[in-house]
């Protein structure tokens, strides 16, 4: 009773409650794990993506390929699975470096303080000064085509978020009395990182990170509709939209596509990103 | 009592909608036009949804019953039909002047905003009006500055008279001296005496004693829901007649017993501070203080607030560095030196269960983790409390782990940083006599900061002023 009472009186404001339906993130998690599955099966369940067939070229979907040929005669589906496999690949690993990348310098930076901090906001700043497409296509020119190049791009822009974001938290609580009432217990910086640091963060990290996903598989997305990203024959999301532009006519599908499977790859990320938030504020 | 009735409350009850269970319980009352009623009770006990209630602001999952009546219109709790009245005939008075005030106008044109918007006043008047409020409470030189050219009491003072000025009839003041030393107290109860005008009633709803006593009128004690005890202020106090008020009374500090028990003189001091002084930029905190301290002994030092008394322990635990003087420690390590927080909550890992923590803490040092069981015993804290968050035990009782956390390490010294001016009047007696026995047991030396001089002397050996500038 006088639980209930408690909670009751410090209920000032009216609580919102989301429907647990929409505040769970299993269900993106799930579609997304979906979504990689097929397309690493893809690898021996469908065609060879770059075997060209000159007399079946443009085909509508049919029993033989089942979201039809390119203009070079390509199995779309196919295809797909090569794209979404690299995006989501070169997406997630660049998502996560960037993750260590911002967290670990932003740690540094919280934990040392004075040059140390003010050396990382410089890089930091120096970086967000340039759009971050750009950074990507720099880096990527130094060595045309090749996946580390744009891996280091992506890693080097998305970092400074979490930078950005570990930082003042991290320093905020270093400085409060739980942080003080622990060292002066005699425990050590590992023991304050554990249980002080990390557990405040981890949620946001993990939808900072979601999101981060989600905007290099739209950066891939758009540098491979300009040309500069993966290089053909390999299959990549952007570019097959390219490809598939002047066709729009004869074979709409070949376009819609890739952009239907961007529009979801990109709707999953963001409502995990969503449903994570809610989760680690509820 | 021919004067107009401000606020009648019939049977009003306040349940929770989920499980029906009674939060607050059928209370009668009638507020006159220049009386004052003060709700007074612990915390839970169901007086904020008493004042939630009056005011319309009940959270959804609680429901009302019975009538409410302010100024004549029935509102029954009902936000829909409480709102149309606020700042006209009902207003509560603001907590934190500081936050409700704006930062980027001057304090003149603010004030003059609620005699303009709510009073109806044209803009001339209203300026005219805000003008004489602001003079009436001696803050008129303050009238084209800004928020924070302002100190926190004159602002308190500027949000009175911008609450008052819309012409309410009914004034509601919710905890009005939450977190404020004496001298403020005394400030804010004159303050609330003041800003009743002509034919206004005040409600004060707090769980400061001293406050109620010098606001006098009716008082009305709740325990649980239930109101215990109603009657004329002074007398209730002085001759209270519940079981609960009468325990409410014993608690304050003023009526305590001494705690500790006289000293055995025995050996060195524990920890010395020489010569200390410390000043913040253009502020001197303090200058010279001389300090020693010996085992078993609690010396406290008290003084009004922001005069460095938390500044002074911590320069003796070393987190914090004196300008000049020194400090001599007793050779042991320095994790026999701890600190007490004023809010408990604070000194722990916020998700780590409390027995994982004290674990880590057992393993850390080679500590005896078998003394747990009889520490928590000799604190009286069941055992259980142990397999909770930090977050889910009451503030008493964390204070007291954190205590039992200290005592675990077979301290040499311990800062108690106002350790009870976060809990209710009788857990704070409670705990403040467990926290004096268990350091004399334990012959550990204490440093008590408290800003109640009643407190501070029942409970030390010593007292020393800070003087403070």
């Amino acid at each position: 009773m006088s639980q209930i009472l408690t909670t009751a009186v410090t209920a000032q404001a009216p609580v919102v409650k989301s429907s647990p339906k929409t505040a769970s993130p299993w269900r993106p998690a799930a579609i997304l794990l979906a979504l990689a599955a097929w397309a690493v099966a893809s690898i021996w369940l469908a065609q060879n993506p770059h075997n060209q067939d000159l007399t079946g070229i443009l085909a509508a979907p049919g029993a033989g390929h089942w979201l039809g040929t390119d203009h070079l005669g390509r199995d779309v589906l196919a295809r797909l699975g090569e794209a979404v496999r690299v995006s989501l690949g070169l997406a997630v690993g660049s998502a996560s470096l960037a993750v260590c990348v911002g967290a670990a310098l932003g740690l540094l930076a919280a934990w040392w303080g004075g040059w140390v901090d003010r050396a990382c906001n410089l890089l930091a700043d120096a970086i967000a000064a340039i759009p971050g497409l750009l950074w990507v296509l720099l880096i990527g020119a130094l060595a045309p085509g090749q996946k580390w190049a744009l891996y280091s791009g992506l890693v080097l822009t998305a970092w400074v978020e979490f930078f950005r974001f570990i930082r003042p938290t991290a320093r905020g609580l270093l400085m409060s009395d739980q942080v003080q009432a622990t060292r002066m217990l005699g425990f050590d910086s590992l023991y304050v990182l554990r249980w002080h640091i990390w557990p405040p963060l981890s949620g946001s990290l993990l939808k900072l990170w979601s999101y981060a996903v989600a905007n290099a598989v739209l950066a891939l997305a758009a540098l491979g509709f300009i040309n500069v990203g993966i290089r053909p024959p390999s299959a990549e999301l952007g570019q097959m939209m390219t490809e598939a532009l002047p066709y729009y006519g004869e074979a709409p599908w070949l376009l819609a596509a890739p952009v239907l499977l961007l529009a979801v790859t990109v709707l999953v990320l963001q409502s995990l990103s969503v449903a994570i938030a809610r989760r680690f504020e509820s | 009592m021919s004067k107009e009735v401000l606020l009648r409350v019939k049977d009003l009850r306040v349940r929770l909608k989920a499980t029906g269970a009674l939060l607050f319980e059928g209370v009668d009352l009638e507020l006159h036009a220049e009386q004052r009623l003060t709700l007074i009770g612990e915390s839970g006990s169901g007086k904020s949804i008493f004042a939630q209630a009056i005011i319309g602001i009940l959270p959804d999952a609680l429901q009302t019953s019975g009538c409410v009546e302010i100024a004549g219109h029935r509102t029954d709790g009902q936000r829909s039909r409480t709102q149309p009245l606020w700042g006209n005939t009902v207003v509560m008075l603001p907590q934190e002047p500081w936050s409700t005030l704006n930062p980027l106008m001057r304090i003149l044109p603010q004030v003059a905003e609620s005699a303009h918007y709510v009073a109806r006043a044209t803009w001339p008047k209203a300026r005219a009006a805000a003008l004489a409020g602001l003079k009436q409470l001696g803050v008129d030189h303050a009238a084209h500055q800004y928020l924070h050219q302002i100190s926190g009491g004159m602002a308190q003072r500027v949000g009175v008279v911008a609450a008052g000025l819309g012409g309410a009839r009914l004034l509601l003041a919710d905890e009005p001296t939450k977190g404020l030393d004496d001298d403020s107290r005394e400030q804010v109860a004159q303050l609330l005496a003041a800003s009743q005008g002509r034919g206004q009633a005040l409600l004060t709803i707090t769980h400061d004693l001293d406050l109620a006593r010098q606001l006098g009128g009716t008082l009305m004690v709740v325990q649980r829901g239930n109101v215990v005890e109603m009657g004329d202020a002074e007398q209730v106090l002085s001759n209270p007649q519940h079981e609960y008020t009468r325990a409410l009374v014993a608690a304050m500090p003023a009526k305590w017993a001494p705690l500790v028990q006289p000293l055995k003189p025995n050996g060195a001091a524990v920890i010395q501070g020489r010569g200390l002084s410390k000043r913040y930029a253009a502020r001197r905190l303090f200058d010279d203080v001389d300090i020693s301290i010996a085992p078993g002994e609690v010396v406290s030092v008290s003084g009004h607030s922001g005069c460095g008394k938390t500044t002074l322990g911590n320069i003796l635990l070393g987190v914090k560095s004196a300008d000049r003087g020194e400090v001599v420690r007793s050779p042991v390590p320095r994790w026999k030196f701890g600190k007490l927080y004023q809010d408990p909550l604070a000194a722990f890992p916020p998700q780590r269960r409390l027995r994982d923590a004290l674990n880590d803490l057992v393993r850390l040092h080679g500590l005896n983790g078998a003394r747990i069981g009889p520490l928590m015993q000799e604190l009286s804290l069941r055992p259980e409390l142990l397999d909770r968050l930090p977050s889910e035990v009451s503030g008493g009782e964390l204070q007291r782990i954190s205590l039992m956390r200290l005592l675990l390490l077979e301290p040499a010294f311990i800062f108690a940083d106002e350790p009870t001016s976060r809990l209710d009047l009788i857990t704070q007696q409670d705990t403040m006599r467990l926290i004096c026995r268990a350091t004399q047991q334990h012959e550990c030396a204490v440093l008590l900061v408290s800003h109640d001089p009643w407190l501070a002397r029942a409970s030390s050996h010593r007292q020393i002023m800070l003087a403070g500038h």
